[in-house]
Parts: structure tokens; sequence; C-alpha cells
């Protein structure tokens, strides 16, 4: 790919995606043009806009990014691009006039912007989609048009939670809209570490609307920052981070601030619910973008393996080497397997993804940033020196490391599973009839129920079609299938959680719970991602060639889940490092993403 | 509901408070006497997690279904008591 002027070449904001989409080189011939479903159509045509990222003239390229990143700046030329894109018609849902209908789409077309700069992911996109998921969840009619017209025009929304004195645990937030001497609420306090505060035109806010204790005393308030008066509003000095540098990181204060009448979103004091339900989309998106960060991370270190000569070869060729490269890859198809089942199952399992999204959300981070990590050591100091051959790998081992804490951490979604383990194991793992999750939810591609937001629930009520999809698949695996064995060694664990989970007493399931106890959740997870992935494997297509054929990647990806889990330190076996690292090269050679897509990159 | 073992047969209002009063005692370590009906959970420093754990001693003691939800709706054990018998008669 040559380097584009992005901004000539770029649709008008919302509009359908130009023809280009699909007609450039694919190697992988997997799709002839014009048959693509519409997310990779979206986000091939998103990847020929952003050209060659190595092309120094290319003022989207990774030069240009790592300047911005210097200064602390978003990249202007790739927020200009991704206006002329339309990327914020993919946060809107089709009917309110926006493109946004498949949650795994959407994961697509960001993790594309998440390849060439995972700043411009945050600040430009996820920003504005996590606050837009509590309007289309719990909003009225007028304040999803009012949102949907804000963000499909190219504004933004900043999501307002945070505040630094409760970190995670948002149901304490002490921010107040209280109803003044005119009836009128007033907000007073602080939100803290919130990107966009600054410059978005609205807000969505999580204000405590109720003195009373309880889960019914938060609300969210929608509305545009220019119908404050400036006088009760004081915005505080940017917060400086150690990644994600560019993104502007605000923070706010209010004194006795009215906002106009028809700001609460939702029934008033149903906040906290409405978080809870709208965010188990989110849990699932921002890890599914952040695939995208891994992938360049990944096809970074490949190019610094291969270009260092040691010990009178390439670094690439040394067996630790490729190790490496091949255990990442298949860490990256784990990630990416779990979290598209996850997105998947949003669709047609909406009243169990308040589980699959907290399994996502505490276990995907981990994943992602321990590969980058080992990536480091493989490329030694070229990834510390900002003047080595590749200085975007420090920026990109950086911005990987809010994904562990932002946006709900790794314990907060433990926290949110234990509750639910023990009446799942009492009861959904118990139920011989209990129903799997349909067979569309693993064929990444296939077509899917409309994604029902007024589905979404605070708990799961004990069911786990996904655990229950592991059974039945193995069940019915036929003798000889090579990943028979894998399947029969998650049901006996899941069956020796289901004896460990039973009995858990309700003094172990708060968040003063011991380690064993969370603990539990981990087993839990492993058991969702092992599903996953076997069933993604049982359900791939009949006409499936290349590296989703062959048992190997499944698994390898298996073999990587349990290093993750603890249950073994042994390094891939050479039987399945090798049809990985020649995969992984061939990918590398042909310009194509690392991940379950496949498709043409210039990142 | 089937596949749960436990159906209880319809019980009292106030037969269901006492349970409920055993299960928030044992929680946490009052002597049931002391826990008001009319008093907020939290009140006895139990929080919105501890919630999901008392909904699912109740889906297994009488057999229904319970979005913890219904507990942030009704915070003390006597409105929580009269919202649970609907779901208990209607199971
Ligand atoms: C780049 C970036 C962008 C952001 N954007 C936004 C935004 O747009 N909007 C917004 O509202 N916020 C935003 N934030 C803020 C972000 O959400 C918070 O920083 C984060 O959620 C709070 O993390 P914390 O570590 O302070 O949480 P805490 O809850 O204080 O947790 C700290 C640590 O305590 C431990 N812990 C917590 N709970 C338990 C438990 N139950 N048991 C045992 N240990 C526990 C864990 O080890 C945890 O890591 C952003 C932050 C960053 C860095």
């Amino acid at each position: 790919m040559t380097s584009p002027s992005p901004a000539h070449t770029a649709p008008r904001p919302g509009a359908e995606p130009s023809g280009t989409a699909g007609t450039g080189a694919h190697p992988s011939g997997a799709h002839p043009s014009g048959t693509l479903p519409a997310g990779r159509a979206a986000a091939d045509h998103l990847e020929e806009l952003f050209g060659d990222a190595g092309d120094p003239a290319n003022p989207v390229g990774r030069d240009a990014v790592l300047a911005a990143d210097d200064r602390g700046e978003m990249l202007a030329a790739g927020e200009d691009l991704l206006t002329g894109f339309g990327l914020n018609a993919h946060f809107v849902p089709r009917g309110l006039g926006g493109r946004f209908e498949q949650l795994d789409d959407l994961v697509r077309v960001m993790r594309a912007v998440y390849r060439r700069d995972p700043c411009l992911g945050l600040g430009y996109g996820a920003g504005s989609f996590m606050a837009a998921v509590n309007v289309w969840t719990a909003g009225s009619d007028e304040q999803r048009h009012r949102l949907a017209r804000r963000l499909l025009s190219g504004g933004r929304a900043a999501c307002a939670y945070h505040e630094l004195d409760h970190g995670n645990d948002f149901t304490r937030a002490g921010l107040t809209a209280l109803p003044g001497p005119d009836g009128r609420l007033r907000l007073n306090g602080r939100k803290e570490v919130v990107a966009n505060l600054r410059r978005a035109e609205t807000v969505v806010l999580f204000a405590r609307t109720d003195p009373a204790h309880g889960s019914r005393s938060h609300s969210q308030l929608l509305f545009d920052t220019a119908a404050l008066p400036a006088t009760a509003v004081r915005h505080l000095d940017r917060f400086p981070t150690a990644g994600m540098r560019g993104v502007p990181l605000g923070g706010i204060e209010f004194t006795d601030c009215p906002v106009p009448d028809d700001s609460v979103v939702g029934r008033p004091g149903h906040g906290v619910e409405t978080a809870l339900r709208s965010f188990q989309l989110t849990r699932v998106a921002l890890p599914g973008m952040t695939i995208g960060l891994l992938d360049t991370a990944l096809r970074t270190a490949v190019r610094g393996a291969r270009g260092r000569t040691l010990y009178g070869g390439r670094a690439a060729d040394l067996p630790l080497s490729r190790s490496i490269l091949a255990e990442t890859f298949a860490d990256l198809l784990l990630a990416d397997t779990f979290t598209t089942v996850a997105a998947r199952a949003a669709h047609t399992a909406p009243a169990r993804a308040a589980v699959y999204a907290s399994a996502v959300k505490s276990f995907v981070p981990t994943v992602l940033i321990r590969a980058v990590q080992r990536l480091s050591e493989l490329l030694g100091s070229q990834f510390y020196l900002r003047a080595a051959e590749q200085p975007l790998f420090q920026k990109l081992l950086r911005d990987v490391q809010p994904s562990a804490f932002g946006h709900a951490s790794r314990v907060s979604c433990q926290s949110a599973l234990l509750p639910q383990l023990p009446l799942t194991a009492r009861r959904g793992w118990r139920d011989d009839t209990a129903d799997p999750l349909p067979a569309e939810t693993f064929r990444p591609g296939a077509p899917l129920p409309p994604l029902r937001f007024s589905g979404l629930t605070v708990s799961a009520g004990g069911r786990d079609p996904l655990a229950r999809s592991l059974v039945l698949a193995t069940a019915s695996a036929a003798d000889g299938d090579p990943l028979s064995a894998a399947g029969r060694a998650w049901c006996a664990e899941l069956a020796a959680l289901t004896a460990d989970a039973t009995g858990l007493p309700p003094a172990l399931i708060g968040p003063d719970a011991p380690p064993y106890a969370f603990g539990l959740t981990a087993r839990w997870t492993g058991v969702l991602a092992a599903s996953a992935c076997l069933n993604t494997w049982w359900n791939r297509p009949g006409e499936a060639t290349g590296s989703s054929a062959d048992p190997a990647v499944t698994l390898a990806v298996l073999h990587r889940l349990g290093a993750h889990l603890d249950h073994h330190r042994e390094p891939l076996p050479p039987r399945l490092a090798e049809p990985l690292g020649a995969e992984l090269d061939r990918r590398f050679d042909a310009g194509l993403t690392f991940d379950l897509d496949r498709r043409p990159t210039g990142a | 509901m089937s596949e749960l073992t436990t159906q209880t047969p319809q019980p009292t209002a106030a037969e269901l408070v006492d349970w409920l009063r055993g299960r928030v005692a044992a929680q946490t370590g009052r002597p049931a006497a002391e826990i008001d009906a009319d008093v907020p959970l939290n009140d006895y420093g139990l929080d919105s997690v501890y919630v999901f754990g008392l909904c699912a001693e109740i889906e297994d003691q009488y057999g229904i279904e319970v979005e913890p939800t219904v507990m942030w709706d009704n915070t003390s054990l006597a409105p929580l008591a009269d919202a649970l018998l609907g779901l208990i008669a209607a199971r």
C-alpha cells in the first residue's frame, strides 16, 4: 500500500464506505470483493485510508504517531482521517441513523485504529462509545436521537464516571446532582482522569441523585457542556500519564451547577443498574480493540528480530525467539477467539452477557499486557532506546498498561463474577437440560440477531450456556477428533469447579473475599475461554483452509490458556510451535493481520 | 423451575420475613431478634454485592428467579418480603 492523502480520499461522515473496500490485494483470497460482511469491509476501508505506516511521508504513519506522542498530543491528521471516515457512525445504532449493528464488527473497525495508534483509538473513539452505551441502553427516544445527532455530526461525548477517591468502586461516587431551591438539579463535586472531558461537546456524567445508601441512588446525566453556566464549572489541569500520552485526560469541578431539566438518563436512581448493564458491551469491546495494539507489537517485534543479527544469524531465527513469537501469536488468537465469542454472545444470549463481559475484561487484558512484555524482552534494547530501529515499541508497551485497570480492573471484574458463581454451580452447571449457545455464536462472519440493549441484565441468573456448549460439543465430538481429549479435560475442570464452588458461602463472595475465592473466578474464566476456542474449532466452516483448518492452532491456543492459568509452565511443544511460526511468517510477509480476520494491513 | 430441588410451600409474609431475618443474621453475626424488618439492610453493613448472595439463597429456598434489582428496590426486609411473595405465588 502506498501512502494516501487521507483527507481527500475519505467519504463524508456517516456515508457508506466507497467501493474501494475489498478491491485491494487480498492474499488470503478468502473473500472476493463485494461479499465481505459490512464490518470487515469497513475495517478494510479504514486500513486503506491509513495507508503504509512505514512511509515517513504518511501523515498518519509511524513517525507522525510517535511525534504526536512525544508532544503529548492527539495525532491531528489521524483525527481528521477518522472524522472523514465517519468513525462515530460505527458507535450509533442503525435505527438511529448510524452503522452500529454488531458488536464484533465495531471491534473490527476499532482494532484497525488501535493497530495504528492506541491514543486515537481511546481518545477519538472508545471514549464516545463508552458514554453512548449508557444512553442507548437507558435513554429516552429524545436523548438517544440527540446523542446520535451529536456523534454523527463528528462531535464527542465524554464518559465521566471516575473520581480519584473511589477508583473502580463507582457505586460510592460522591459527585451529587440534587434538587436546588428552584427544584432543578444542581451538580456539586468532581470527576477526574476522564478522556476528552474538556473538549467533548456532550457529557454523560455519573452522579449521586439520592443521599440514601443502596444501589438506587445514582443516575447518569446527559447534557451539552455549552448548556452549563461557565461560572459554576472549573476544568482541572490535565492529568499526565505514563502511557496514552496523547489522550486528553481531564477533570472537572462543579459548584452549584444547574443542569437542564431533561438531563437524567432513564429512571432516576437506576444509574448503577444502567452502568452494570450497558458496560457489558464495552467490557468486551475494549479488550477486543486492544488486540490491535498487540497485533502491531507483534509485527514490530518480528521486524526488529529479523533485522537484528546475533551469533551470526537473525535474532528471529534463534529457537527461543521463535518460541516467544509463536506463543505471542497464539496469545493473540486466544484473546481474539474469547472476545469474539463474548461479543457475539451479547447478541445471541444478552441475558448472560454479564458473566461473559466480566470474564473477558478480567482475563484478556492480562494476556495482552504479558504478551507485549514478552515481546519487549525479545527486542532487547531496541524497545527501550527511543532512537533505535523500532521506536514505536516503547509506546505500545506504555499504552497497553491502562487496559489492566481502566474501565473495570481485573479484580473488580472478578468481584462481579464471584457472587454469581455459587448459583451458577448449583443451577446452571448441574442442569442436564440447559441450552447451549446457538452455533452462530461461534461462527465469526455469520449473521447475528440484532443486539437488544433491553435484554442486558445485571445478573446472568445462574445460567451459563457457554459452559454448556463445552459439555455438549465435547460429548458429540467424533472419535479421533484432534480436540476431543482437550474437550474432555476442560469438562473435567468444569466438574471440579462445580464441586468446589457449589457450597461457597455468602461470606466468601463479597469484596473482602479471600484469594482462594478469587481464584475460582479465574478457573471459571478459563473454562469459558476454553469453550470459546473449542467451539470455534468445532463450528469452523466446512470449506476452511489454511490456519483455520489446522488443529495445531487451536491446540496451541489451549496450551497457552493453560499457561496463563498456571496449569503449567511449558513452552509450546515444537509440533505446535512450528506451524504457528510458519503461519506468523506467512502473514508478516503478506502484510496480513494476526487475528482471526487475517486481513491486509499497512500497520 | 423443575431443575430446582427445593419447592417449599407458599410461606406467609411473617414466615418469609423470619426466614430472611435468619439469613441476614447468619451473614452479619447478629442475633436475629436484632434485625428490624423496616431498617435498610445497608445499615447492617450488607452492601450491593451481598445482595447477589441473598438472592441465590432465596432462589434456592423458594424455587423462584430473583433479579438482584428486586432487592435494590426494596432495601429492608418487610417490603422485600412483599415483593417476593408475589414471585413465589406466581411460580
Ligand atoms: C488512559 C486512561 C483513560 C481513562 N478514561 C476514563 C474515562 O473516559 N472516564 C472515566 O470515568 N475514567 C477514565 N479513566 C479512569 C479509570 O477508569 C480509572 O483510573 C480506573 O478505573 C481506576 O483504577 P484504580 O486502580 O484507581 O481503581 P481502584 O478501585 O482504586 O483499585 C486499585 C487496586 O486495588 C485493588 N483492589 C480493588 N478492588 C479490590 C478488591 N475487591 N479486592 C482486592 N483488591 C482490590 C486492585 O489491585 C486494584 O488494582 C481513565 C484512566 C486512564 C489511565
